[in-house]
Formats: C-alpha cells, structure tokens, sequence
C-alpha cells in the first residue's frame, strides 16, 4: 500500500484548520495559546499521518491530537484556573432562574433574550468556568456540532461516558452561564433560592 | 432506558430530554416521546427552553476567525519534515 503524501494531509488539516483554531481558543480561553496548540497538533498530526486510515474521519482523528496536546499541556501547568463550584446543579437550572427572573421561559426560542444580552465573550467565560473534562466536551459538542460517537473517537472513551459527561456538563453550564449574567449585572445576584 | 413503554409520563419523558434533544433515542422512543410533548404543555415549554439554550450557546460559540497567516505558519513548521 502507498504511504500517505504530504500533500494530503495539507489538504484534509487546511479544511479543518480554522475550525481547530476556534476549538483551541475555547480550550486555552487565549488566541497565542491556541495558535501554539494547533501548530504542535499539526506537526504531531502530520509526524503520525501514516497512521491515519484513508477515507476515515479526519476530523475526529485530528481533533482526538488536538486534544490530546491540550491535556498534555495542562498536566504540565504547575496551578489551574479554580473552576467555579457547579456540582450538583439542579435539573433546568436556567429554565427556573429565568422564570424568577422575568426572563422569557416560552415562545419558540425562549433562551434567546437572556443569551443575546449575554454575548459571545460571556458565553465563552462560562464555558470556561467548567472543569476541564466538561470543558472539552461541551466545547466539542457545542462548537463542532460532533455525534456522541465522534467525541468519543476524539476522547477515547465510550459513548455513555460522553453521554454521561455532556449532561452534566450542559447543566453546569447553565449554572455558569447564570453566575456569569449575575456577575455582569445582567441579572440581579442572588440571596438563596436555587443554588 | 429499556424499560418497554407503550405511553410516557413526564418524569420518563424528562429522562430522555437529552438523547431526545440529540436524537440518540430509538425511533420509537423519539415517537413517544413526541407523543407525550403533543399533550404535555410543561414538558413542552421545559424541553422547548433546553433546545433553545444548546442554540443559542452554539450561536454564540461558533466562528472565530483564524488569524490569517496561521496556515503559512503551520506550513513553515511542516517543511523541514518534509524532506
């Protein structure tokens, strides 16, 4: 069989390239780390290319390198962000906040008010409150719109544990989201009540 | 989620909300699920806000330009592997 050509390889990672830098910024919350990031992956990508079968998921292959520089990095970083405290978030988190609230909680995209005065870059700070397994896969899931079976390529784990961390993750964030808009003044802080 | 069903309650259909909302569930279970959600405004209200969250975050997650020279860069790190 004919070893892979370089050539192929940059042709599969240019088309996936941007989309490697966005999920990277997510990662490391900071554009130079990002770009750093998806360099070492593509090197490593490309060193590994005869190792990647033709006519399987690129993507999910290169983004199983990305990651996996990601968590090598982190294991190398001497202290951690603290997340913020998300266990244990009650089902529909958001949902009961914003009907407190007076947001909307109905009508056919009833989240939308409370995200829209949110804005991207705080959408963004929220996601990066999450502990880092459910960091990586929400970023995965929301921004690379990847199946359960194709984070767990990615990841290396099986598909109920991607299941079982996307949940979680999903409800952590809406309690993130929820600190964030309160933090920002978006919502007022809160005195008890659901926690 | 084998248990058989012939008709859901809230709590089994709230269950499902997730694999509904990613469409992991078996056709029949996605039709039963609908099926409740058709006479079931709570239900339909609580899984309506949770798919418009997971749009919106991924409007708001979504696009972030590269810098343009990032491929040049990576092309430039690539070449001495090459030869």
């Amino acid at each position: 069989m004919p070893t892979a050509a370089p050539a192929s390889f940059e042709s599969l990672f240019t088309a996936l390239a941007g989309s490697a830098f966005g999920v990277a910024v997510r990662f490391t919350n900071n554009r130079a780390d990002a770009e750093d990031l998806v360099q070492d992956a593509a090197l490593l990508a490309f060193r590994a290319f005869d190792s990647f079968e033709p006519g399987t998921n690129f993507k999910a292959w290169f983004f199983r390198i990305l990651t996996n520089c990601y968590f090598s990095r982190r294991r190398r970083e001497k202290s951690r962000p603290a997340t913020a405290d998300l266990d244990d978030t009650p089902d529909l988190y958001l949902y009961a906040r914003s009907a407190e609230n007076g947001f909307p909680t109905a009508g056919p995209d009833p989240a939308a008010q409370l995200l829209d005065t949110l804005g991207t870059e705080r959408v963004a700070a929220a996601i990066a409150r999450l502990p880092d397994e459910y960091r990586v896969v929400s970023t995965l899931y929301f921004m690379e719109d990847f199946s359960y079976e194709e984070i767990g390529r990615v990841l290396d784990c099986p598909v109920g544990t991607v299941r079982s961390r996307l949940h979680r993750g999903r409800k952590m964030l809406q309690k993130s989201l929820w600190q964030v808009a309160e933090e920002s003044g978006i919502v007022a802080g809160s005195a008890g009540g659901v926690t | 989620m084998s248990e058989p069903l012939d008709r859901m309650t809230c709590e089994s259909a709230f269950r499902r909300l997730d694999d509904y909302l990613d469409r992991q569930l078996s056709p029949e279970e996605m039709r039963l699920v609908e099926e409740h959600l058709h006479i079931c405004e709570a239900c339909t209200r609580e899984f309506t806000f949770e798919a418009s969250v997971i749009a919106g975050v991924r409007r708001k997650l979504q696009s972030i330009p590269a810098p343009p020279d990032l491929l040049a860069r990576i092309a430039a790190r690539l070449r001495p592997n090459q030869d």
